[in-house]
């Protein structure tokens, strides 16, 4: 029967190695997607995803199950994801470069079904308006998104309220909404 | 506020399934009467669907062994000193432990505007309150206060620097009350 994530911790802190590597392959994926999400760069994304998990690692023995394991270690994962996206705005040049390598990697797949975005221009204002929210209204957006996860969990990992959650959301759709009006 | 402005501030949270089913009810009503609305919702949709495409299919899928040695590597490192006082101090400062932080703070604000009542001894001899510029011209406004007679004075004067300045302008010396 398979371990729930609360008694693979708990092995994790009597020092199995082995839960931990559990863990990890359990979310290594979905966390590499929501920071590549909110950092728009496949080799930023993977360093923040690696520093995710060590200092997962490192404080998983201060970990007592108040919340969600996946909550816990979003909330790490998005929190170095706004500092590396806050360091990223500060240098231009790594944004132009963070925008190329989405539409490379957008022009790479287009022949599978993700390509349904069929307009370029369009994947490029989105890319582009997407790129233009601050990084807590890109972070609501991509965990919605992607992780389809509730108002309340959002806001455990964001450290934030439910109503705040709302508003973000709200506001990042109006402005997504606002700068792709032409295409929709 | 009409219907249209009510839809459109709960349409997202509609979709979300974030509303119960109370709430829900008259926004799917309206959406299904009111074209605007409806388009809309497609509209929202449009742009959700076009997000996950975007997001979700870029994501190049990972392969576990490799990522999981190279975490390995750097869990069998020591930590460097800069990184064990970081996390020192994100214990310590960081949210929510810096909580302390306001009601420390506001302890000592309290302790500050009350340290009279509490030090008799210490109380100022004037009952001069406050100073504050009130407009471009250097004049002031002063506020004395009498706690016997619970008296307020409002004084409005003007900068001994500013008299220079001023005098061509304003030539109407003297308090004002």
């Amino acid at each position: 029967m398979e371990l729930t994530d609360w008694e693979l911790v708990q092995k994790c802190q009597s020092g199995e190695m082995s839960a931990f590597q559990e863990l990890v392959s359990r979310y290594h994926q979905k966390v590499y997607t929501v920071i590549l999400g909110m950092l728009r760069n496949r080799e930023d994304a993977l360093e923040v995803a690696q520093e995710t998990f060590l200092r997962a690692y490192r404080k998983i023995g201060g970990f007592h199950g108040g919340s969600s394991f996946y909550t816990w270690l979003y909330r790490i994962g998005v929190n170095l994801a706004i500092d590396a996206q806050r360091r990223q705005k500060r240098n231009p040049l790594d944004f132009r470069e963070n925008m190329d390598s989405v539409l490379e990697a957008q022009d790479e797949v287009a022949r599978d079904p993700f390509a349904e975005v069929h307009d370029r221009e369009l994947r490029e204002n989105l890319v582009r308006a997407i790129n233009e929210l601050t990084p807590e209204h890109k972070a609501v957006i991509v965990l919605r998104t992607i992780e389809g996860l509730s108002y309340k969990d959002i806001g455990e990992i964001l450290g934030c309220s439910e109503g705040t959650v709302m508003s973000r959301l709200h506001y990042a759709r109006k402005k997504l909404h606002d700068k792709l009006s032409a295409f929709l | 506020m009409n219907d249209c402005e009510r839809t459109n501030e709960l349409i997202g949270r509609w979709l979300d399934g974030e509303l119960s089913a109370g709430e829900s009810e008259p926004v799917r009503a309206h959406v299904a009467e009111c074209a605007d609305c409806r388009g809309a919702r497609q509209r929202l949709e449009k742009i959700e669907h076009a997000l996950n495409s975007v997001l979700v299919a870029e994501a190049p899928k990972i392969e576990f062994a490799p990522f999981w040695r190279e975490l390995e590597r750097r869990i069998e490192q020591k930590p460097s000193w800069h990184e064990t006082l970081r996390d020192w101090a994100q214990g310590w400062f960081g949210a929510p432990r810096a909580a302390w932080a306001v009601p420390a703070f506001i302890a000592v604000l309290l302790a500050v505007f009350s340290y009279e009542s509490y030090f008799p001894f210490w109380r100022s001899r004037n009952n001069f309150a406050t100073v504050e510029s009130i407009d471009a011209y250097g004049r002031s406004v002063a506020l004395l206060r009498e706690d016997e007679s619970k008296t307020t004075v409002i004084w409005l004067y003007q900068n001994q620097e500013g008299d220079d300045e001023a005098a061509e302008e304003t030539p109407q010396p003297g308090p004002a009350f």
